[in-house]
Order: structure tokens, then C-alpha cells, then sequence
């Protein structure tokens, strides 16, 4: 039995959030970077991703890259149709870091490189990061829906017990912070039977090891830097961005950072993903088709929930700051700032 | 005034699993306790919205399969959320919407609407006095159209082995409490010189549909009328203008004189019916809406007596 105890703050967020009515389907937070695609999978030949039901092709051209609204072979046709979101020019901003291609959805006039989220884990120019790190899969939900399953840790014992493990633990604390820009969560776990994924492939001997996983999520990009540091083991530093695709999908360039774990783990381990993500899609299919009925009848939420809820009423304040026209970052907000004291990185 | 509503055969909930159904375009989770008593949620959970039915039966009730709140099959109330302290408590209104449920005759019903349930249920009407045949489907057609079809031409919607159902009803519906019965002329295949040329039909089709709700019965009758063949089919409205259904039949051990096809079929145990889940647009579309007016008349004019609206008659006109 693990045993969460929530911080006050939270508990009573929750019941804040529950108050109102969360519809993850609808927010549409702009002015922001999404990293729409691997730098390594585009090319001569167009690549079309898809950001808030918008289209962005991608692709390179006598060594520069393109973001556009519409297909190179069209571009000239279409471009008197271009929208604010290129200013009328067709070309989205576009900027490659940490292996990514980073696309700014918004008005262009803002698109600064200083608001790209820190990933302290990759290196900047992307080089040298495996083709076996980068997997691509895809969830039958919203972004803030998938997001909201990430930061949620209640639901692995029940949805991912054969992949996960026992959750069986000596003790278990999360606590949460949060930014008008960022949430936190931050959990620590001591004495739990180590994963069998990790004492079979993994080389860790031991019965027992301890865990501190560090969540940090951007909420305007979706974009989910998570640093696991499991003792004895070694830490497995993730980036899993949700680039909203529309209402009802969300696709992940994820990448999973093992190089510094041993083989053959360090290639396996990114295939977990194709495990765990139908487990996930089972729940959020049909959950975020009920987010679109028009009910009086608001989730309930209990405290192990303090972390999502936080996540909740941070985009609803997001979102409401942007309906009223503000669109400008917080004073505590620098998505660039480095966060590796943050993921508790060592050295 | 709600109403029982047949959404199960008894036999196709059992252990620790529930069974997704769908009753008026909503999605139910139907499960059992260890004693065997049934119950019915809404499958969706309160906590975050998610089905409740691929969750497993537990002690407490059926268990969410996301995060493991566990709600009472009666109450609806939810009475445990994993990891709480031993001093913590759920709150009292955390419940899941929970449905009365009750068995007859192999068959499971939700009571859904308002008022107390009725002591009557849909299923008591039907007994099987053979080996059954059941099933279960959702078939491709509105759940209304399904009602009026079942009177207006139910060959397009099942089928009795080597016996061709006409379309000469016999007289208009009969206002038969809550329901509308009407026979038509049948005769089997292969014999004589085909429908048109049958001086007198040597069987009958009994189609029993009601006004609402969705317990339909059909028979099979010699030209003496008695039963050859008794099948209670529950029809509810599914998602998407498709239907829901669930059937039990049987073929009745008669002495009355039969065909040597049907003698055959008993002995080699065919099925003695098919009740189609893939029906044929193009014939149901080019059915002429007749005695299904009757129906739809007294549905929406129900504040006029029943006698008024069709007439009763004791026996059919033949
Ligand atoms: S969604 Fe059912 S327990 Fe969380
Ligand atoms: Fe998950």
C-alpha cells in the first residue's frame, strides 16, 4: 500500500477545481512553442503534423527548414488564404533544438526563442541523440486529457499492474509545485521492489531501490519533462511533448533518454511505451468523449488527485487570461530558464 | 413513469466481470455479487468519467478499472477509493447512478425513469416449455423502425426455416393492453404452388409489438393455432439508430401434424428460428408503412381510449 499524503494547498485546489467546469477539450492556448517533429524525420520531401486542427508542413529545402501553412507545390496558390498565425506569410517560425523541430502557434510577433521549455537532459543542437530514444505513438485524446493521465500516479496500479510492477513501497510522498506557466510534481518513493523490467535488463541486483521522479509540465505546449532517478539504478530522463493534434487525439514525440543505462535496457526501455500507451488510450477514448457532453455533473475528485487538480485550474486560469486577450508570460514564468536543479539532476 | 427494460440474458453475466449493455441510447455496466443478485450502473464513473465496465467485480461492488473507487451494485455509492487512511472516509455523495434490477425467465432488467418499479416484469410474460434458443445482437436499424417493421414486415427482420411469411395480415393490429398484436398468412416452403395459389394459409405468424417499451413476442401457429414456435424478442434503443437485442425461444413438442422438413429439422436439432442482426435496407425501405400506423397512432394519441383507436377483436378474421 503506498500512502500519499497530499499538502493541504492541494486539498483544497481540488475542491476549487471541482467547482468549475474542467473542458479539456476546448483549451486552445496560444503563443507557444510545440515541437511538431523529430529533426531527423524531415527532409526534401514534405511532412504534414497538425497543431489545433492547423496544418504544418515541414520540410528542407538547400539546407533550410520550412514551416508551412500549406504544401510547397501549393504554397503560391494558397498563400493569399494564409492566417495570423503566419502573419499572412504562410511560414510558421520555426526553430530545431534538442532533436525537435519547435513550431510557434500564435502571433508570430511573440515567437521568441527564450520560450522553447530547458531540457537539460539533451543537448541543444540535438546531436548525437539515438534514433532508438525517439518513439512515436499516438493517444485517443485531447492534450490537457493525456497530461492529466501522466501527472495522475493513482492509476498505475490498476491500469499498468502487469507492466509496472507491484507498487508495493516502505513509503510514498508527492507533492506539487507550480508557476502560472509550469506544474511540478514531485514524488519520492523509498524501499520499493525494484521493476522487473529493471532487475532482468536492467543489471540492478537488488530487491529494493528508491525512486525520485520528477515531473515538470509546460501547460501551454503540453510539453512533459519527467527526470525518474531510481537508487541503486540510474535515472531515466524523458521528454513526452502532446502536441494537440485537435479535440479528440494528441500525438508524442517522445523521447526517452537512456544512453547513460546499460544495454540491452537502453534500447528496450523506449519500447515500453508501446505497452503502457493502449492501457492509457483504453481509459481516454472513451473518456474524452464525455467531456464534450453538456452535464451539470462535475468530476469527483479525491485528495490523491491534488496534483491533477492543480494541473486543472492552472490551464482553466491560462485559458482565461488568454479569452480576455493577454497572451503575454508571468513574471514567474522563464519556460528557458535551466530546470536541472528542479529534475534534481546530479552533478 | 419509467419501465422495466430487458437488457440481458441471465446467463451472459456471471463471475467477476461485468457486461457492457446500452438501454435507451445509455450505456449500462450490468454485474452480479458473489450470491448471484443483480445489479446495474450507469458505466460511466464519477470520478473521471471513464466506463465502468471493464473494471472487475469486487467484494464492495464493481471496481473502476482506472483508478480502482469501487461503487455498490444497489446504491450506487461509492465505498472505496485505494490508499485512503484508515481514519479517511469517502464522502458520503460520491456515487456512481445506479438502476433497479431484477431476473425472470433468464432474462435481466433494468428499471429506468421514474416512480417505483413496477412489480411486474416484461420477462414473466414468457416460459420456456423446451430447449431454447437465445441470443443477443445490435442490429442496424432504429429502434422505433424496428417496432413498426416487426408489423409491417417481419420477414425482414427473422426468419422460421423452410416457412415463407406473407404479407396478408389478417384484419388490423388488436389493442391487447399495452400492445398491438396482428397475425398474417404463412405456409412452407416447397409445398404447393407457392403463396399466391394457397386457398387457406397452413400457418401463421403472431407478431405481439408494443406501444412502448420494447418486449415484442412472436409465434409460429399451425392453421388450428397452436404454437409450433414461441420467441420473446426485448428490443432497446442502442447508440447511433442501432437496436439492442436480446431473445429467447423454443420450438413447442406439438402433436399437431407437420410437415416431414419440420419433423427433420427438430430431429437433427436445427434452429428453429433466425432472428436477423444485419437487416436488408433495401426491403425494409421499400416496406409499405400499414399496420404500423396503428402503433404510432396510439403512441402519440394516447390520451384517446385504446378502443377508439383500434378496434378489438377477439379472434382474427380469416
Ligand atoms: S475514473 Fe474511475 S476511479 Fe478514477
Ligand atoms: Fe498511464
Amino acid at each position: 500500500m503506498s500512502e500519499v499524503p497530499m499538502m493541504d494547498a492541494a486539498g483544497r485546489e481540488a475542491e476549487v477545481t471541482s467547482k468549475r467546469d474542467w473542458v479539456p477539450i476546448n483549451l486552445d492556448l496560444r503563443d507557444t512553442w510545440f515541437p511538431v517533429a523529430y529533426s531527423a524525420d524531415i527532409g526534401q520531401g514534405a511532412v504534414r503534423r497538425i497543431v489545433h486542427a492547423q496544418d504544418v508542413y515541414l520540410w528542407r529545402d538547400g539546407g533550410r527548414l520550412y514551416a508551412a501553412e500549406f504544401r510547397p507545390d501549393r504554397l503560391e496558390a494558397m498563400r493569399a488564404g494564409a492566417s495570423a498565425f503566419t502573419n499572412g506569410s504562410g511560414f510558421y517560425p520555426a526553430v530545431e533544438r534538442y532533436g525537435y523541430i519547435w513550431a510557434w502557434y500564435g502571433n508570430p510577433d511573440n515567437a521568441h526563442e527564450e520560450l522553447i521549455p530547458n531540457i537539460p537532459f539533451l543537448p541543444p543542437d540535438g546531436q548525437g541523440i539515438p534514433r532508438y530514444t525517439q518513439r512515436a505513438v499516438r493517444f485517443d485524446a485531447a492534450s490537457p486529457l493525456s497530461v492529466e493521465n501522466l501527472i495522475d500516479l493513482t492509476h498505475a496500479d490498476f491500469l499498468h499492474a502487469n507492466a509496472i510492477g507491484d507498487g508495493q513501497s516502505e513509503n510514498d510522498v508527492v507533492e506539487v509545485h507550480s508557476t502560472s506557466e509550469t506544474v511540478t510534481r514531485i514524488r519520492n518513493v523509498t524501499r520499493k521492489s525494484v521493476a522487473p523490467v529493471m532487475r532482468w535488463i536492467g543489471g540492478v541486483r537488488a530487491q529494493y531501490q528508491d525512486l525520485r521522479a520528477v515531473l515538470h509540465v509546460h501547460l501551454r505546449n503540453n510539453v512533459c519533462i519527467s527526470y525518474p532517478n531510481f537508487t541503486p539504478g540510474y535515472p531515466i530522463p524523458n521528454v513526452q511533448p502532446f502536441v494537440p493534434v485537435g479535440k479528440h487525439r494528441s500525438r508524442v514525440d517522445q523521447t526517452n533518454y537512456t544512453v547513460h543505462a546499460p544495454a540491452p535496457f537502453r534500447w528496450l526501455m523506449p519500447r515500453i511505451s508501446y505497452v503502457i500507451q493502449p492501457q492509457d488510450n483504453s481509459v481516454l477514448r472513451p473518456q474524452n468523449a464525455r467531456y464534450f457532453e453538456s452535464t451539470e455533473r462535475r468530476d469527483l475528485s479525491s485528495r490523491f488527485d491534488g496534483p491533477g487538480n492543480r494541473y486543472r485550474l492552472l490551464m482553466v486560469r491560462l485559458a482565461e487570461r488568454q479569452q480576455r486577450g493577454d497572451f503575454g508570460y508571468g513574471a514567474d514564468a522563464d519556460p528557458s530558464a535551466d530546470i536541472s536543479a528542479v529534475l534534481g539532476m546530479r552533478g | 413513469m419509467g419501465r422495466w427494460w430487458v437488457v440481458a440474458l441471465s446467463e451472459a453475466v456471471h463471475g467477476d466481470k461485468a457486461l457492457a449493455v446500452t438501454c435507451e441510447g445509455e450505456q449500462l455496466a450490468v454485474f452480479r455479487d458473489g450470491k448471484g443478485a443483480v445489479f446495474a450502473l450507469e458505466d460511466r464513473c464519477p470520478h473521471r468519467r471513464v466506463p465502468l465496465s471493464p473494471g472487475p467485480v469486487k467484494a464492495g461492488g464493481l471496481q473502476c478499472p482506472y483508478h480502482g473507487w469501487t461503487f455498490d451494485g444497489a446504491t450506487g455509492l461509492c465505498n472505496d477509493i485505494p490508499n485512503l487512511r484508515r481514519d479517511e472516509r469517502v464522502p458520503a455523495r460520491y456515487a456512481a447512478r445506479a438502476f433497479p434490477a431484477a431476473e425472470a425467465n433468464g432474462f435481466i432488467h433494468v428499471w429506468r425513469g421514474a416512480g417505483t418499479p413496477a412489480a411486474e416484469l416484461p420477462g414473466a410474460s414468457y416460459r420456456a416449455a423446451d430447449r431454447e434458443q437465445t441470443g443477443s445482437a445490435v442490429a442496424n436499424i432504429a429502434f422505433e423502425q424496428y417496432l413498426d417493421v416487426m408489423l409491417d414486415g417481419p420477414e425482414c427482420l427473422l426468419s422460421f426455416p423452410g416457412v415463407h411469411i406473407t404479407d396478408f395480415f389478417l384484419g388490423d393490429p388488436r389493442r391487447d393492453g399495452e400492445h398491438l398484436v396482428l397475425d398474417r398468412g404463412a405456409v412452407w416452403k416447397g409445398k404447393g404452388n407457392g403463396p399466391a395459389f394457397v386457398r387457406d394459409h397452413s400457418l401463421w405468424v403472431r407478431t405481439r409489438v408494443p406501444v412502448t417499451g420494447g418486449d415484442i413476442r412472436v409465434e409460429l401457429l399451425s392453421a388450428d393455432e397452436d404454437p409450433l414456435v414461441t420467441i420473446f424478442i426485448a428490443a432497446s434503443e442502442n447508440r447511433r439508430g442501432t437496436t439492442s437485442l436480446v431473445w429467447r425461444g423454443f420450438r413447442h413438442a406439438t402433436a399437431a401434424p407437420l410437415s416431414w422438413r419440420w419433423r427433420m429439422a427438430r430431429a437433427i436439432g436445427r434452429a428453429p428460428f433466425a432472428i436477423f442482426p444485419h437487416i436488408d435496407g433495401a426491403a425494409v425501405a421499400a416496406l409499405e408503412v400499414a399496420p404500423s400506423r396503428d402503433r404510432r397512432l396510439a403512441k402519440t394519441d394516447a390520451r384517446t381510449p385504446a378502443e377508439r383507436v383500434v378496434p378489438v377483436q377477439e379472434r382474427c378474421a380469416v
